[in-house]
């Protein structure tokens, strides 16, 4: 059996290579049935790259109490009539907060002016934290070091830049300690973190973060309200930390037991939902549209495979004379569809490769949202797309198998 | 006593045309020992090419029943029919019937392909029977590469390679000139005296002459079934 399977794959490389043109032809809609399931495939592949780097720049063990909801699950007029969270219910949190490792203010300051060298650079972000911050994501460092507990206490002249302002004002010079004017301020680098933005945070990478006292000594911070960062630890329940922080939050401000929340406790989570949302839309299409390919790429398959038969009959019949059973016939067909489909399935992939790695090297200087698409298909769609082409040139070519298998061997001989 | 192969008795068969009952046999008994050179005579229509299917279990009779080598053909299904094909009948056709694609040693190793021998055995027994037909120099050509005597001859190969029981042959010089189906009828002949039991399925009366004993059928009954006194041999 092995041995005319083999026989068999010679055979049909054989026969194959004798219709190019009609192989070809045949297998085209095998071809686009099968890039489509790679490029789902590969879509989806970067996609679930781009959600496990984001959970990476928050952090899974993360929650973020802010006054605005990542989600944007409830109105947003009705948000922005929530109370800020201050630095005082900041300070209270972390006194009575049992469970969770760090707890950690932050305080965003838009639209920033920087002078370096002479010339001036807007849009970067400025975050007022402590030393403590460090130990989240953010402590991910390129160069230097984060500023420590003594620069916070003293609110020293320092600053740790993010990956697009390190890349921006130093352009790839050593910037450790460089001074640069912030609004006016002269503060000294000491580090810059690792370049972390991805689809959904782009703008991280234009942070700064400076010693909360410093910030408070160039803007308000009463007039912002804060995000405060709850760091569980690795090994601690999630749950508990956020039960325990939606309840000495709700204590903190006031909240009768019959109030809802006024204020949201933000995690990774929220991204998993955006996530799943995007997965189920390029499932819905991409499954309507694989379905719709494979039927009419079966149906084209199926029919040639019907003429291959009729073509051959005279050797299906001169086979059987020579003790063919039917076994050996419907073997040499089912392995010839299936080549042609594998054949389909290769062409699919050369394909799909060069427009993987085309999009995925030069759309996103265009369309900097799609930056997740991965250049090289992930490994596994290899394997898939092998599996499914010779499922489907097994389905394919079983009638017209079965058929030359049954044929009459003194029908067949007679064939001309 | 000599071995029965073929014993068939009372066989008839009956195709169905449209609402057209065609009778290409009837009642037709045949009792073929080995090492035997038959020739099957008779003009078209008269079934003789009905009865070298059956013969060939490339088909069964309607009633009556064959015996091969003491087996009941007509209780065996297709892959049994099918074993029976490869290892005990070689088949030589009129327009050869070879594999286009594939070279005379591919094709005369086909059948050994069929009954699971392994690769190095089939590759010795098909230059053997290759050889034996004096084709050793034209191994990897392909038919159409070859004459039309030596495309009869890998198919005469192809038939030997199995040392098949007998050998049907179906007017094997109907598409040669008269020199080289000469040719082929010695080969026959040579088989035939190394002991091959040879069956030849034939119109023509010169042909059938080689033969030791000569079937004539007409309207699908055994007209005559004698003896040929008058063999022409070669030397």
């Amino acid at each position: 059996m092995l041995y005319e399977i083999k026989e068999s794959i010679i055979l049909s490389f054989d026969a194959l290579r004798s219709n190019k043109l009609r192989a070809f032809l045949a297998s085209l809609g095998v071809v686009i049935g099968i890039s489509i399931v790679i490029m789902m495939g590969w879509l989806l592949g970067g996609l679930d790259k781009a959600m496990q780097d984001t959970f990476s720049v928050i952090g899974t063990d993360m929650l973020y109490v802010d006054k605005w909801d990542w989600t944007g699950g409830d109105k947003w007029d009705r948000l922005r009539n929530r109370k800020n969270v201050t630095m005082s219910q900041a300070e209270q949190l972390k006194e009575l907060h049992g469970s969770a490792e760090y707890v950690i203010p932050n305080i965003n300051q838009w639209a920033t002016t920087i002078e370096f060298g002479g010339e001036t650079y807007a849009g970067m972000t400025a975050v007022g934290t402590t030393a403590e911050n460090v130990h989240t994501p953010v402590g991910n460092l390129l160069l230097g070091r984060f500023f420590n507990d003594f620069e916070e206490e003293y609110g020293s002249n320092v600053i740790v830049i993010g990956y697009l302002v390190y890349a921006t004002i130093f352009q790839g010079k050593d910037p450790i300690g460089k001074t640069i004017k912030l609004n006016g301020r002269p503060l000294r680098v000491i580090g810059v973190v690792q370049k972390r933005g991805t689809m959904f945070f782009d703008f991280i990478d234009r942070q700064m973060f400076l010693p909360l006292k410093k910030y408070a000594g160039i803007w308000s911070i009463d007039k912002r309200s804060m995000s405060i960062g709850i760091k569980a630890g690795l090994n601690k329940d999630l749950d508990e930390v956020r039960n325990e922080t939606i309840g000495l939050m709700r204590i903190i401000r006031n909240l009768k037991p019959n109030e809802p929340n006024d204020f949201s406790v933000n995690e990774t989570k929220a991204f998993e939902k955006s996530i799943a949302d995007i997965r189920f839309q390029v499932y819905t299409v991409g499954i309507g549209m694989t379905l719709l390919a494979f039927i009419v790429g079966i149906i084209g398959i199926m029919n040639i495979m019907f003429v291959t038969v009729t073509e051959r009959t005279k050797e299906i019949g001169i086979r059987k004379s020579l003790g063919a059973k039917k076994r050996s016939i419907w073997i040499q067909f089912l392995v010839e569809s299936s080549i042609l489909c594998l054949l389909g399935a290769f062409l699919s992939l050369v394909i799909c490769s060069i427009i993987a790695y085309l999009a995925a090297t030069y759309l996103p200087t265009y369309f900097p949202e799609i930056g997740f698409l991965l250049p090289v298909l992930p490994t596994e769609l290899f394997i898939i797309a092998a599996i499914v082409s010779v499922l489907v040139g097994l389905l394919a070519g079983l009638i017209p198998a079965i058929r030359a298998s049954n044929l009459d061997p003194v029908e067949a001989l007679r064939f001309d | 006593m000599p071995k029965t192969i073929i014993d068939i008795r009372n066989i008839s068969k009956v195709y169905k045309m449209g609402t057209q009952l065609v009778h290409a046999l009837r009642d037709v008994s045949v009792s073929i020992e080995e090492n035997e050179y038959v020739a099957l005579m008779g003009p078209s229509g008269s079934g003789k090419s009905t009865l070298m299917n059956i013969l060939g279990c490339l088909d069964t009779p309607s009633t009556g029943t064959y015996l091969f080598n003491g087996t009941n053909v007509n209780e065996l299904n297709d892959n049994e029919l099918a074993e029976i094909r490869n290892r005990e009948i070689g088949f030589v056709f009129q327009t050869f019937n070879l594999l286009p694609r594939a070279s005379a040693l591919k094709n005369i190793e086909l059948p050994l392909v069929y009954s699971g021998i392994k690769k190095y055995d089939r590759l010795d027994r098909a230059e053997a029977a290759l050889k034996s037909v004096g084709l050793e120099d034209r191994m990897e050509h392909k038919p159409n590469e070859l004459s039309g005597g030596q495309r009869q001859r890998v198919a005469i190969a192809r038939a030997l390679v199995t040392s098949p029981s007998i050998i049907l042959a179906d007017e094997p010089t109907g598409n040669l000139d008269t020199k080289t189906g000469n040719d082929i009828m010695k080969l026959f002949q040579n088989l035939w005296e190394k002991g091959n039991t040879i069956i030849i399925v034939t119109h023509e009366e010169e042909i059938a002459l080689h033969a030791k004993r000569i079937i004539r059928l007409r309207d699908g009954l055994v007209e005559t079934d004698e003896i040929n006194q008058n063999q022409v041999t070669f030397n």
